[in-house]
């Protein structure tokens, strides 16, 4: 795994167009009504191209932009930032975006893991109430009976599964489709395609 | 609008929102952040920032009707009367002040500061502070970023929509429509950033040394004494915090 940082010209590039992919694509997803966020592709995919040093650091100044337009209260998921960017990172390292079963399964994987952090950070700082869509699952869940740290709990990780697995197989896509001029400047970007 | 706040230093700006969000996460109880609340909502107005009050209000309300909801209605623990008839939780209730009004004020306070955030003044300020250049740059580089690729959006759904593409309508023509409008802004931003790296390594943004601000904001008097009071008053109510 990529364990250094070294900020060149390429990831300064990089860094912003990828925090501006974070946002524009989440707006695009709301535009549309979906009920996703998908508002890490960016993250996930520097993670892949240039190690989870740099897709974390694309995860921090997303939140911290995304903070200017909604409030700094959502700073704490700037974990799931970094966790996600991290799974990114080793799924590459083991070749899982080659091919399409494989970005799936690593897509599963790290939403489940995302999400059981998620639903810790969202429980113990909001006490399960986020404001989000993942809010109302929660409600519904009451309703219904289920304990409080139960309903987090199954809210956070169901949405995370789907929206992280969709993050990890769109990036999945796009890295098979990079042209091989832009992939070849990025080695484990090309080890993750397996080309 | 030459407001308050826009004629003050970058970093006043910044100190104060800063400054109200570790306060919400100190005080304790839902009275102390309720008033804390009503302060940043003056503050925010006094400083012409009435737009991120506003702002935080359409933020947080989502969040104070989960609340009520989750907390007052569906929470656990001795029952008290509503005064429009039936019971609420009454520890859900204090729970639901305390936390509402935390929430609205790291949302009001940080909204207020972005209506007023100017990205080429904060720049400037940095460099005159010798701050880590990139820092700064890739801030004002990424807010500059974003509002490419949002015209950029923009301009995609217009072109896909004359090809066809719906984005409207059923869950299924909405999802199809998701591919059409995000793989070529992918490629497209990434391509970019392959050739702006090139434009970025000859403008010499590698060298190292200190930088000349071309025009530094003013860092006043007023803005230093408010800069060390909010620096104050945070570390005054932490003490009280750890003492009682």
């Amino acid at each position: 795994m990529n364990h250094t940082l070294r900020i060149s010209p390429r990831l300064f590039a990089l860094v912003p167009a990828a925090v501006a992919i974070n946002l524009v694509v989440g707006t695009i997803v709301k535009e549309l009504s979906l009920p996703v966020f998908l508002d890490t592709v960016g993250t996930v995919l520097v993670a892949v191209l240039a190690g989870w040093r740099a897709g974390a650091l694309v995860g921090t100044v997303s939140q911290l932009l995304l903070g200017l337009l909604t409030g700094y209260q959502y700073l704490p998921f700037v974990v799931i930032q970094w966790l996600l960017s991290l799974l990114a990172s080793f799924a590459a390292n083991r070749r899982g975006f080659t091919k399409l079963w494989r970005t799936v399964l690593w897509g599963i994987a790290a939403g489940a893991c995302c999400g059981a952090v998620s639903s810790v950070i969202s429980y113990y700082f909001f006490g399960g109430i986020t404001g989000g869509g993942v809010s109302w699952v929660v409600t519904g869940l009451r309703s219904l009976g289920a304990s409080q740290p139960m309903a987090v709990f199954v809210g956070s990780s169901s949405t995370d599964i789907l929206d992280k697995g969709i993050v990890i197989v769109v990036v999945g896509f796009v890295l098979r489709s990079l042209p091989r001029r832009i992939l070849g400047r990025f080695p484990m970007a090309a080890r993750a395609v397996g080309k | 609008m030459n407001s308050l706040a826009r004629q003050a230093h970058p970093f006043t700006a910044g100190t104060v929102t800063l400054a109200l969000v570790a306060l919400a996460l100190v005080f304790p109880t839902a009275a102390e952040t309720v008033v804390l609340y009503g302060v940043t909502i003056v503050i925010a107005l006094l400083a012409g920032a009435g737009a991120g009050v506003r702002r935080g209000l359409v933020a947080v309300l989502p969040i104070w009707i989960l609340l009520f909801i989750l907390k007052c209605v569906l929470g656990d623990g001795p029952r008290m009367a509503a005064p429009w008839g039936g019971t609420l939780s009454q520890p859900g209730v204090e729970w639901a002040l305390s936390q509402g009004s935390r929430l609205a004020v790291i949302a009001t306070a940080s909204l207020a500061f972005a209506s007023i955030f100017d990205p080429h003044r904060f720049l400037q300020a940095a460099i005159a502070r010798r701050w880590p250049f990139g820092a700064a740059f890739l801030l004002v580089a990424t807010l500059d970023a974003a509002d490419r690729l949002g015209e950029q959006a923009h301009q995609l759904r217009e072109a896909q929509r004359t090809r066809g593409v719906r984005v409207t309508g059923s869950m299924a023509t909405r999802v199809r429509a998701f591919p059409a409008l995000m793989f070529p802004l992918l490629l497209a931003s990434l391509t970019e950033a392959d050739d702006r790296a090139l434009a970025l390594e000859t403008r010499g943004l590698m060298i190292q040394g200190p930088r000349t601000a071309v025009d530094p904001p003013t860092d006043r008097v007023i803005d230093r004494v408010v800069r060390w009071l909010a620096l104050t008053c945070v570390i005054c109510v932490v003490i009280w915090r750890v003492r009682s």
